[in-house]
């Protein structure tokens, strides 16, 4: 027999315990799915079928919002935004989906003592950096880790509250001013790095969010030196466990002639840390 | 006793008629979290070329109704990978591993052959003719007879290997390429290859994919293919390997009675990552329950 490395990955049919309109357009998906609570990582995600139907006939990724390893169940936090998000949400309590997952590689939490940890979240980007609270304040103590979290507007800034009841720091920034920081979080960012002048190498920054923030949080991270910033990133994905290659991001390879490489986001990343990014 | 599932296409001998759509299967890590890949009849790994291929930039695939377009581009580390990194893993498994063969050039595809011909644990070659030939205009060598019997000539020379040409569908007459491909020495047939398509945003007047066009794979090509293994196995004497669209065993079965001596799954392992193992038990139960004895019982027996 070959040796086949023991994995909780798999295919898995999952009761979904609650579906819930948390905000307008936001939807907070509950399932069970013990095996997935058990092994999931913070910045992991799963790969939904939100159809029974050949059309559409892809699954669809969804970042794991929290995980309840003693009930075996684990949480989704999404907003509808096209069809397949729209199908799922039309999913309703008590019903069974194919889900498969974990997959991805997730967040790196540092080995670090004594380190702060900023977490820099932009609109639904929210939902995997909640569960990597979850972790970072298991591992290391929510004193040591703030959150920064940016939306449009008030509404568009996710688990505010959630973060809030973890007992980490939560600064909140958003687009139009109508609350908190007024502009981008990326330029609350700035300041809240500026205030810890001479501390940057004690500084581990974590970002979900759209494309053209992450790329300002890489960029303020590296100019401000900081120990090391992830970022997770998104793309169109086919199968979400590595073999069609079809999510690639361009990641920096220095062995290779133009110093680049495409890498899998669903299978390398999501997760990347942002200095190997190739931005564009 | 059970139904006899094995087939041979060439001097493969397979436990059961189920292999994968090369690219949808990687070279089989992936998917062995899912499962013991010994159950497979064979593996078809992602195509292999000479030299590591980057591939096409992004994005590289979408959706389309009960389907989806790819352009990925035939990214792959190269050969030396398969040799040094991917076959020790496969040949963990007892299974066949048939190679997916690329090249932009005559010289490539006979070189990746005859590197690959004494290589522990494949059994066979794959020919994918449906990449440009750079030193001929880009014209893909798939797309004509005479440019399809060049590579497979090449290739037959270079190899004792079992060789399997991947047919394009993109073409007027795919009877005569068939025909072509097995007197250049093709010991058998795979088709169909994806077919080529495109997509657009009508809100942004702009394509969907980086490279403008890619190939269509999934449920909706599934008549196209079975039309296509209906007329190529008839006109041929050599095994031909029926896919495009297969999703269940029941789909499976239309392409095995259309003519296919087995079948390949392809892009309903992102669907669904059991689907390979769940279409041989599918198999399986239909020869079972319709008395059947094995699987070249009902080979080509459509009417």
């Amino acid at each position: 027999m070959p040796k086949i490395p023991y994995s909780m990955k798999g295919i898995y049919d999952c009761e979904l315990i609650e579906q819930s309109e948390v905000s307008e357009g936001v939807w907070l998906a509950r399932l069970m799915g013990p095996q997935i609570a058990r092994s999931v990582t913070a910045g992991q995600f799963v790969n939904v079928q939100v159809s029974k139907c050949t059309d559409p006939l892809l699954r669809r990724p969804f970042s794991v919002h929290a995980a309840y390893p003693d009930e075996g169940a684990f949480s989704l936090l999404y907003v509808v935004i096209g069809r397949g998000t729209r199908l799922f949400q039309r999913i309703c309590a008590g019903e069974k989906i194919s889900v498969v997952g974990p997959l991805g590689t997730g967040f790196d939490l540092g080995d670090q003592p004594h380190t702060e940890h900023i977490v820099v979240a932009g609109g639904c980007g929210a939902a995997p950096l909640h569960f990597l609270c979850d972790a970072l304040c298991e591992k290391w103590g929510c004193e040591h880790i703030t959150v920064l979290a940016g939306g449009r507007s008030k509404e568009a800034v996710l688990c505010e509250d959630e973060f809030r009841s973890h007992g980490v720091d939560i600064e909140v920034a958003t687009d139009d001013a109508s609350y908190g920081y007024g502009g981008f979080v990326t330029g609350l960012l700035s300041e809240v790095i500026g205030q810890r002048k001479g501390n940057e190498s004690n500084i581990r920054i974590y970002s979900c969010g759209p494309h053209a923030m992450m790329r300002e949080v890489a960029r303020i991270c590296h100019e401000s030196k900081v120990a090391n910033c992830q970022v997770s990133l998104e793309n169109n994905m086919a199968c979400g466990i590595g073999v069609c290659t079809g999510c690639v991001q361009k990641i920096k390879a220095p062995h290779t002639q133009q110093g680049w490489e495409y890498k899998r986001v669903c299978k390398d990343g999501p997760v990347f840390n942002a200095e190997d990014v190739i931005w564009e | 006793m059970g139904v006899d599932l094995s087939v041979e296409v060439g001097r493969i001998r397979m436990k059961n008629p189920v292999t994968v759509g090369s690219g949808t299967f990687g070279f089989g890590r992936e998917m062995a979290d899912f499962y013991d890949l010994s159950q497979l009849g064979a593996i078809t790994v992602k195509g292999t070329s000479l030299e590591p291929w980057q591939g096409n930039d992004y994005p590289r695939t979408v959706e389309t109704p009960s389907g989806m377009l790819n352009a990925i581009g035939l990214q792959n580390d190269g050969i030396d990978s398969l040799i040094n990194e991917k076959m020790p893993f496969l040949r963990q498994y007892d299974v066949p591993v048939i190679v997916n063969v690329v090249g932009h050039s005559l010289e490539e595809y006979i070189e990746v052959a005859s590197r690959l011909d004494k290589v522990e644990g494949i059994a066979g070659l794959e020919i994918n003719v449906s990449c440009p030939n750079v030193k001929e205009g880009c014209m893909v060598f798939g797309t004509t007879p005479q440019g399809t019997a060049e590579v497979v000539r090449g290739v037959r020379a270079a190899t004792g290997l079992t060789l399997i040409t991947k047919l394009s569908p993109n073409v007027t007459d795919i009877v005569s390429i068939a025909q072509a491909a097995v007197d250049a020495g093709s010991d058998a047939l795979s088709l169909i290859n994806t077919l080529m398509g495109t997509a657009i945003d009508p809100w942004a007047r702009k394509f969907r994919l980086a490279n403008v066009t890619g190939g269509l794979s999934g449920p909706a090509v599934k008549p196209v293919a079975l039309r296509m293994v209906y007329e190529v196995a008839r006109s041929v004497d050599v095994p031909v390997i029926g896919m495009g669209g297969i999703m269940t065993a029941g789909d499976a079965i239309e392409f095995i009675v259309a003519g296919a001596s087995a079948i390949a799954v392809g892009t309903a392992n992102f669907v669904n990552p059991m689907a390979a193992v769940e279409i041989i038990d599918g198999i399986e139960e239909y020869l079972t329950k319709m008395g059947f004895a094995s699987v070249d019982d009902i080979v080509g027996t459509v009417s």
